[in-house]
């Protein structure tokens, strides 16, 4: 991933404050450059300001302080060339549930101005990009969750927008939801070549999206890189195998393979970690195969956003942020879904 | 560009309004039930045993009898009655998520408030008109009172109606778009909606002729916008020299001032709600 090569930067921000009426600091000098071409991850929890960032760089929030362009352009002088330039898609579906997917799709190229000529033949290859094709002609009130979410991104490129901007695009989707989504935003980048900078709190989702990602708490950005930079730093994957015979010395056999960082023998089996977990898998139960030890069983633990978050914010990822904020927003989401 | 957003917005409004039939089936029948149920029962004129003297001529501005006099009243209360949702549908819309589709689109919020006006306006003018065929179709049904015209009305007068409809339709439903805008919550939204209609359909002689109102209330009727646009029907409807001092004409003039004072004020304040804070 950070093979790839990047344009110049095409959202800068610099030292972007913003302090709610109430006092509320929701970003405290946010200094982040993203690069055309660039997948960018905001990683925090709720409240973490990583929505008032964005709605900052969507022109729907006023800045207190410090600046933001994108493409170049000042988000607070030239606020309607901006909003030309991106797209935007929000954790809550902005669709019209009385019209029909198309009509919804027809609405905002009409909002966008596309060109009548395009709009059409435009339409068609995004329904068909997002499996939508054949329910162009239900109502949306009728969608699932991820085919809502799924509308929506097809809105957000509609225009052609140089940046895409999702906010939480897969919150409240199930897992199967999830990876379609990701597949659909790679997808996104790698044919229309549009710059797309998404927040979200879940860890995995960042690190398999994301060519770099910013660690964002109390407003403050703590720590920026690519995931395998940030996941280095944490420690990475940890592998526990258990061969199925103990009296096998395995620490010279395993930490001799690449990509082992450590290997620390533990009660009934050992602990080796790695950055790239899924890649050294099958590569040591090869290795344990071949020095007469196969394994017995195998886990792959990930870096939790917990792992992450008290490595570089120096507390636990949900301390303070009231009961189970996130599983209201789900909730609330999935109560949105189910209505009709 | 415009043109094309401002088509594509009042199209869809009229499409989710066409979409929800029970929404229109309940705004029908409230008119209905005005005109059938209110109006029949509260019928003043049949409190007159010898028919229509010189006194209730005056009373019901030419009209030839209490239905007829209130059906005009009605048509223009029903128009006022018919902008109350619409602002409450911004609020919806506000809660769907639709409107930060719209505030984040290269739209101008002037496009966006005009949009939902006239989609509003449009629906208030096809009730309206609803109301006139219902009343006159009564006039021919056994033992209902109906709406009885003494006027060969033509184009001009149709016209000047669908004018005062329209004029006072902007007028209300830019306010109620703008407060749709301004407020979170739609129970304090038909809160401050009664706190606007009630008073001003009360204190206009949309229902209650003028004569029977103390005189600083005939004061504040005959300023009243709602008693404007009914002048203009009533005038047009049953035209009699015995009463209206200005022409139908004035009353739309001033009329016409008082929606393009309201339309100001409400792009005002929806521009600030929609504006980034």
């Amino acid at each position: 991933m950070s093979s790839r090569s990047f344009g110049p930067p095409i959202i800068v921000t610099d030292r972007l404050e913003k302090v709610y009426p109430g006092g509320t600091k929701a970003v405290a000098g946010v200094s982040v450059e993203v690069r055309a071409g660039e997948i960018f991850g905001f990683l925090g929890p709720n409240g973490a300001g990583k929505s008032t960032t964005v709605g900052i760089l969507t022109t729907l929030l006023r800045p207190s302080g410090g600046r933001a362009t994108v493409d170049g352009l000042d988000v607070v002088d030239h606020a309607a060339e901006v909003r030309r330039r991106i797209g935007l898609v929000f954790q809550e579906s902005t669709s019209d549930d009385q019209l029909t997917g198309r009509e919804n799709l027809e609405l905002t190229a009409a909002l966008y101005d596309v060109p009548p000529a395009d709009a059409g033949p435009r339409i068609d290859r995004l329904l068909e990009a997002m499996s939508l094709s054949a329910v162009q002609h239900r109502l949306v009130k009728t969608y699932s969750g991820g085919m809502r979410r799924r509308l929506e991104l097809a809105a957000g490129v509609l225009h052609t927008p140089k940046v895409l901007f999702l906010d939480e695009p897969t919150l409240g989707l199930d897992p199967q939801g999830r990876a379609g989504i990701g597949e659909v935003v790679r997808r996104m980048r790698d044919e229309f070549g549009v710059t797309v900078f998404l927040t979200t709190h879940y860890l995995d989702e960042a690190d398999q999206l994301c060519d770099r990602i910013a660690i964002i708490d109390h407003g403050e950005i703590k720590a920026l890189g690519t995931p395998s930079e940030l996941k280095e730093k944490v420690g990475g994957d940890v592998l526990t195998i258990v061969p199925q015979r103990p009296d096998v010395d395995l620490v010279p056999i395993v930490s001799a393979l690449p990509g082992v960082v450590g290997v620390q023998r533990v009660e009934s089996g050992y602990r080796v970690k790695t950055l790239r977990g899924e890649a050294l898998t099958p590569r040591v139960v090869q290795a344990c195969h071949d020095a007469g030890a196969p394994v017995a069983s195998v886990a792959l633990k990930r870096p939790s956003l917990d792992e992450v978050f008290l490595e570089f914010t120096g507390r636990a990822y949900r301390e303070d942020e009231g009961p189970g904020a996130t599983e209201m927003a789900l909730r609330m989401n999935q109560f949105r879904g189910r209505r009709r | 560009m415009t043109l094309r957003a401002y088509r594509a917005l009042t199209v869809r409004e009229l499409k989710r309004w066409i979409r929800t039939p029970t929404a229109i089936a309940a705004s029908i029948m409230t008119p209905f039930f005005y005109l059938l149920l209110f109006g029949q029962a509260f019928n003043l004129g049949k409190l007159i045993p010898s028919g229509p003297t010189p006194e209730t001529l005056i009373a019901f501005q030419g009209a030839p009898d209490y239905y007829s006099y209130f059906s005009a009243g009605m048509v223009i209360f029903v128009v006022v009655f018919s902008t109350l949702f619409i602002g409450a549908n911004v609020i919806f819309d506000k809660r769907l998520g639709y409107v930060k589709k719209l505030t984040v689109a290269p739209v101008s919020r002037v496009v966006i408030l005009g949009a939902s006006v006239s989609a509003g306006v449009l629906r208030c003018l096809l009730f309206g008109g609803l109301v006139i065929a219902l009343a006159l179709g009564f006039a021919h049904l056994p033992g209902l009172a109906g709406l009885t015209v003494t006027a060969a009305i033509g184009p001009l007068g149709v016209a000047e109606i669908a004018v005062a409809m329209a004029l006072l339709a902007t007028a209300f439903t830019s306010l109620f778009v703008a407060l749709g805008y301004v407020l979170e919550q739609v129970e304090a939204y038909f809160a401050l909606v009664n706190l606007v209609n009630l008073p001003l359909l009360f204190s206009s002689t949309a229902i209650a002729p003028s004569t029977l109102m103390p005189d600083w209330l005939k004061t504040i009727a005959s300023g009243n916008p709602i008693t404007l646009a009914v002048n203009v029907l009533r005038e047009n409807l049953f035209p009699w020299s015995g009463y209206y001092p200005y022409p139908p004409e004035l009353y739309l003039g001033v009329l016409a001032a008082f929606a393009i004072a309201m339309v100001g004020l409400c792009t005002a304040v929806t521009v600030r709600a929609l504006n980034p804070r």
